[in-house]
């Protein structure tokens, strides 16, 4: 009997256990979902918008803009940019390095061209998240250019400097493939460029025009410019260029500005 | 029976205990935001700063007043309440102390709605921690979406153009033939910039560019077809907020010849511009100006000799640099650019090099 009331005991104080803690009672906070639409479903720093500052600049650019310059609202941009899906690249550049031929066949000498670059590049991977805009880091694409450098010098052997020969200009023309990885989610986001593709240009003094491999890195401001290193390596030639790019609109005024001096001093 | 009897002592002793009379705010007490107002209605104008960091220290006990004790204080405003305690404490008796070193004391219980205090407050209160008295703080905003250079801009681009008087000299010729040729000629260079804000500047809820740094790029072209291409940093120094403060700059950058007009072609006929292999030079210069519109420049360039000995002799080029002084300025208000190109122009023209 008296193991019976026990046992009876113990199990009324177990069923007795409070299973609701009144919110006040513990720190425990519930939170409430309202809405579905409202949870995020990606997390890090890609895809969270940035903290809201109590300071700003009074030429704060306004939030939420539209991709500048584009169509559909982002579908084709003509400048690239964050949340373009597809985007021109149109851009002229400048850049100097070194022009090295093979051991043999002449010194290294400086080298430095200027490049008009046209192309396109795509998203194909678009994440769209809920409520929020589509954004891709990974963007690729095709480019072509065309380039004017400074001319090469050659000879025969190091001890004939009789038999060397130069020439004036080199002109290159490439084409290529481009892999870009965007780094965030501003306006003008920083990404940065990979192209390989193909060099065709007139090898040394040879006058023989022939295909080689063209290879770039580089680090860009959305599409309005950036720094690049960029190779030509063709046969017993091989040209490494550092430079700077702009896009055609932000280049057009200094362009501009150059020639009109020039066509007004006579040089034209 | 013993054991039952501990096994049901040790459940009594583990059952959660009777909920224990929290202090909770009423609806008749004043929460938490409402506590904060009618604390402040009390407080001396002027003693609210530093009586907030003193107060929490020197007096943690008037913390039992019941105002602030029946919602729980919020961090940033705990002693509005234990100041309001010091003068119903310490003065129950004195209505109004005298007023001393600007100070003014205002009693404003029953007085009406916020704010409590009025302009003169706020300048006894700045005059008191040596805050400017009457801050200068810009309202409007900066003009072409900070395509022009504004410390009211975060970051910024802009394109310059520089004209100037250069004058330039070449250090003879490799091969010891020939004098060491000097002559003046014009310079126009055109730059892109780009400014980040590296210091910045807090007047109220705003931000201000004190200094910027950032890359640059652009072209130099001078007499004889002369031009280059350059790419360094350039850096901005704010004397001041408004759209039309005073600045140094100072710019340096590396250089690379793109190419000049062949002199050995001027015998037949006129002399071809041709692209022109060059090593690397520098180009450094000091800038004083006004606003992100123009500054009065001071600089010079070097230009690397290309003589090593495995290079040709006809295809070796001579050390040469230059001084220069001039106007620079964004090209978005005319001036500059037209200055630049005109100097292009008239150096083109009329300047012809030893």
């Amino acid at each position: 009997m008296s193991a019976f009331v026990s046992v009876f005991v113990l199990s009324s104080l177990l069923a007795a256990s409070p299973s609701d803690d009144p919110a006040g009672d513990t720190d425990l906070v519930e939170v409430s979902q309202t809405d579905d639409e409202e949870e995020p479903d990606e997390y890090g720093p890609f895809f969270e918008d940035e903290a809201p500052s109590d300071l700003e600049y009074l030429g704060r650019a306004r939030p939420g803009r539209l991709p500048v310059l584009s169509l559909g609202e982002g579908s084709f941009c003509f400048v690239e940019g964050t949340y373009c899906k597809a985007s021109l690249i149109l851009s002229a550049d400048i850049g100097a390095g070194i022009r090295a031929p093979a051991s043999d066949e002449g010194p290294d000498v400086p080298y430095a061209q200027f490049t008009f670059r046209g192309g396109i590049a795509i998203r194909p991977a678009m994440i769209r998240p809920r409520k929020r805009k589509a954004w891709g880091s990974w963007g690729v694409g095709v480019v072509s250019s065309w380039s004017k450098g400074t001319g090469a010098v050659s000879f025969g052997s190091d001890d004939d400097f009789g038999d060397a020969k130069s020439t004036d200009a080199t002109t290159t023309f490439r084409v290529a493939a481009i892999n870009q990885m965007w780094l965030s989610k501003r306006n003008h986001a920083a990404h940065l460029d990979f192209t390989f593709g193909g060099a065709r240009s007139e090898v040394l003094t040879s006058g023989v025009t022939l295909w080689g491999t063209h290879a770039e890195v580089g680090m860009g401001f959305g599409g309005w410019g950036g720094l690049f290193l960029s190779g030509d390596f063709l046969d017993r030639d091989t040209r490494v260029v550092l430079g700077f790019r702009g896009h055609g609109i932000a280049a057009g005024p200094i362009v501009a500005m150059a020639l009109a001096g020039l066509a007004a001093g006579g040089a034209l | 029976m013993n054991l039952s009897l501990i096994l049901t002592t040790g459940l009594l002793a583990l059952q959660p205990a009777a909920e224990t009379e929290l202090q909770r705010p009423s609806d008749s007490a004043p929460t938490t935001a409402e506590a904060e107002a009618p604390a402040e209605e009390v407080v001396p104008a002027g003693e609210a700063a530093p009586a907030e960091g003193a107060a929490e220290e020197a007096t943690p006990a008037e913390e039992v007043v019941a105002p602030a004790e029946a919602a729980p204080p919020a961090d940033d405003e705990p002693a509005p309440s234990e100041v309001a305690a010091e003068p119903t404490e310490t003065e129950p008796a004195d209505p109004a102390p005298t007023a001393t070193d600007g100070e003014r004391y205002v009693v404003s219980a029953g007085a009406g709605g916020p704010p409590f205090y009025d302009a003169a407050d706020t300048v006894a209160l700045r005059a008191r921690h040596g805050i400017e008295v009457e801050p200068l703080e810009r309202t409007e905003g900066p003009r072409w979406r900070c395509l022009v250079a504004d410390p009211a801009c975060g970051h910024s681009f802009e394109v310059n153009a520089l004209a100037a008087y250069t004058y330039r000299g070449r250090q003879g010729r490799v091969d010891g033939m020939g004098e060491d040729p000097r002559w003046s000629s014009g310079r126009a260079q055109y730059d892109f910039w780009m400014n980040l804000p590296v210091m910045r500047e807090v007047v109220g809820d705003k931000l201000f560019s004190r200094m910027t740094l950032g890359p640059k790029g652009g072209l130099i072209f001078s007499d004889g077809g002369s031009t280059w291409g350059n790419l360094g940093m350039a850096f901005r120094y704010w004397m001041g907020r408004g759209r039309w403060a005073p600045t140094i700059e100072f710019s340096s950058a590396l250089t690379f010849k793109i190419g000049e007009r062949e002199l050995k072609d001027a015998g037949l006929g006129d002399p071809k511009w041709k692209m022109t292999r060059g090593p690397l030079g520098f180009t450094a210069d000091v800038g004083f100006g006004l606003g992100g519109f123009g500054a009065i420049v001071l600089g010079g360039q070097y230009d690397s000799p290309l003589a090593r000995e495995e290079i040709p002799d006809q295809y070796r080029t001579s050390a040469g640099g230059a001084f220069f002084v001039g106007f620079r300025g964004n090209i978005l208000w005319g001036g500059p650019a037209a200055a630049a190109v005109a100097t292009h122009a008239i150096t083109q023209r009329r300047v012809q090099a030893p």
